[in-house]
């Protein structure tokens, strides 16, 4: 702490009894100088306050964690030597108190004032201790808070990452085994899906450990996912994207839609010889940002949730994720809109990203 | 006949490339280098006109072969560079030195195929030009000819001529290619000011499009005019720019 602090506020504290004195002067109509008598207060508290800066300096630690036998065998002493220190300095600023006396020695005027002033001076000592031992309790206080409330963010994101590796690898190795099935009927085939699961690598790598990304960015990951579905069930799904021009930078969570739509694909469109349809969708209410996935494959009761199925995992991930994120400002549904449709509907506060895409784009000749 | 080295470190990464490259026809591989004194030692001696590039081999990059190369032999000699490689960050250098294409591994025959044809374009005109003493223009063109960007994990070097329309989208723009779609963080009016007004019309405060690509100005019944594309794609037209394209029409 400044010690101006200090100074500033025991030099108050010593106007506030430099008046009370005057005003008890004037009701006993004494006689005594005003300047005489703020001096002799101002001094006296401008004293304490460099003594308190001092003492914070140098023993203010120390003091914060001294215990009860330090107290008696260290700071007691301490607190008399200080007081007493103090009433020397004071009296040799003003030698001509006490008013209205014979002339008196250096000690005697000590003596004289130490009588009336050392317990005064012993009562501000310790009231400065108490108050150090209580900004110490404040701070430890304060730390412990931050600490908590680090853990808690930490512990988030260890959770947030467990989840998105529960999304990956599954993904990964399903794309693997189509590879290596269709490297045995259509090369050209296996060959493409390669570079596509290539690019998604390549992506997700550069993305890192990101929680949030451009919904523009989203949507990239979830057509180049979709262009590998179209491979896998050819011609037999329409796909159907749409984002509001005006979202393509808004803050989503990254990976949020992709196990949706595996989701619509492994347990409705794959259902389905012809006609599939798959309608996902960005839309924006005031605040509020909506991301819906259709699927026609099949209606909800003829699919009857099973935890142990990757229905169960990748639902309950994306629902975990959205609680973590959001806490009670997301909201998620399944629903049945129409015979055989199933749309799942998220909604979370609208953020945009505050910093500016980077991006690779340069023209040249 | 394009004479062409294929330079990488990797025995499989050399084959495929082989492999790929019999299905085009006008390539001719002379030689297949492995390392980076090897690549520069072929190049010197068989002075092809297309070199299949890795960036990162033992000894040099990729890009310390093409200064060892530039600063040895006259620029109409150097070969046109496809580079192909894993790391997708070497690719605005690429493109500062006019590399033909950047191919990012594992890549299809498609994007290779596409890659050989710019080289073929680009080797072609070179050549055309070569007989008019004339190698590379002498101002440099005022307009932007092509784009780099990222998109769905792949790197492009685009030729703006692929380009049939662009349509607006708040804070970014949807380029339209005969076969895909790319959104870029751009503005109309930078895009509009990059590219050559001979090229592209502005034809609503929300859509550029390349001339080359333009079928008709349909009115619709309501009084609107719509700009139609080879491709039957239909793009709304303001009436403030009606006149610029009528006018455009009528003087081509």
């Amino acid at each position: 702490m400044h010690p101006a602090i200090f100074v500033s506020a025991s030099v108050l504290l010593g106007t506030l009894f430099a008046l009370q004195e005057w005003i008890t002067v004037h009701l006993w109509s004494y006689h005594i100088g005003l300047r005489i008598l703020f001096a002799a207060w101002w001094v006296q508290y401008f004293l304490w306050g460099v003594l308190c800066w001092l003492l914070w300096r140098w023993c203010g630690p120390w003091i914060q964690r001294a215990n009860v036998l330090c107290i008696f065998t260290q700071v007691l002493p301490l607190s008399i030597v200080t007081s007493v220190v103090e009433e020397m300095i004071w009296v040799a600023c003003f030698p001509q108190l006490p008013l209205n006396r014979p002339h008196m020695t250096y000690w005697h005027r000590l003596a004289f004032h130490l009588d009336a002033e050392f317990i005064d001076n012993l009562v501000v000592f310790w009231c400065a201790v108490a108050l150090f031992r209580g900004i110490g309790y404040y701070q430890k206080f304060r730390e412990k808070e931050a600490a908590a409330a680090q853990l808690s963010v930490q512990l988030a994101q260890a959770q947030i990452a467990a989840l998105r590796m529960q999304l990956n690898p599954h993904f990964l190795f399903n794309t693997m085994n189509s590879i290596s099935s269709l490297m045995r009927t259509d090369i050209a085939a296996a060959d493409t899906m390669l570079e596509q699961l290539g690019s998604l690598l390549r992506i997700t790598l550069e993305r890192g450990e990101v929680q949030f990304i451009r919904l523009n960015d989203e949507m990239e990951f979830v057509e180049m996912y979709l262009a590998m579905q179209e491979r896998r069930f050819t011609g037999r799904v329409h796909q159907q994207l749409w984002v509001h021009p005006e979202l393509h930078d808004a803050l989503v969570p990254a990976m949020i839609l992709q196990p949706l739509i595996e989701n619509a694909y492994t347990h409705g469109l794959s259902r389905l010889d012809s006609n599939g349809l798959l309608h996902i969708e960005a839309t924006r209410e005031d605040s509020r940002l909506t991301l819906s996935v259709l699927n026609n494959g099949a209606g909800l009761n003829s699919s009857p949730p099973k935890v142990s199925d990757g229905q169960g995992v990748g639902l309950a991930n994306i629902k975990s994720r959205l609680q973590l994120h959001y806490g009670d400002q997301h909201t998620f549904s399944i629903r049945e809109v129409a015979t055989d449709q199933v749309e799942v509907t998220i909604t979370f506060p609208l953020q945009f990203s505050a910093s500016p895409a980077e991006t690779l784009t340069r023209f040249g000749a | 006949m394009i004479r062409a080295i294929l330079a990488d470190d990797e025995v499989l990464a050399r084959q495929k490339l082989r492999q790929l490259l019999r299905d085009e026809p006008e390539i001719e591989i002379v030689g297949e280098g492995a390392s980076a004194s090897e690549t520069i030692d072929l190049v010197r001696a068989t002075e092809p006109d297309l070199l299949f590039l890795d960036i990162r081999m033992p000894g040099m990059d990729g890009f310390d072969i093409i200064g060892k190369l530039s600063a040895s032999s006259d620029p109409a000699a150097m070969p046109r560079i496809i580079f192909t490689t894993a790391h997708d960050s070497y690719a605005l250098r690429a493109f500062e030195i006019h590399a033909v294409d950047y191919l990012l591994k594992p890549f299809t025959s498609e994007r290779l195929h596409s890659a050989v044809q710019r080289a073929h374009e680009e080797i072609y005109t070179a050549k055309q030009n070569a007989g008019r003493n004339n190698l590379w223009p002498q101002n440099p063109p005022a307009y932007t000819t092509r784009i780099v960007f990222k998109s769905r994990g792949r790197i492009l070097f685009l030729p703006v001529s692929d380009i049939r329309w662009i349509g607006a989208e708040e804070n970014y723009a949807r380029i339209c290619t005969g076969a895909e779609k790319h959104l870029l963080r751009e503005t109309m009016s930078h895009l509009e000011e990059k590219l050559d007004p001979q090229m592209f019309l502005r034809v609503h405060r929300s859509a550029i499009v390349n001339l080359q690509y333009l079928k008709e100005v349909r009115t619709e019944p309501s009084g609107e005019f719509t700009v139609v594309l080879v491709d039957g794609q239909k793009i709304a037209m303001s009436r403030s720019f009606h006149a610029r394209i009528t006018e455009w029409m009528a003087g081509s």
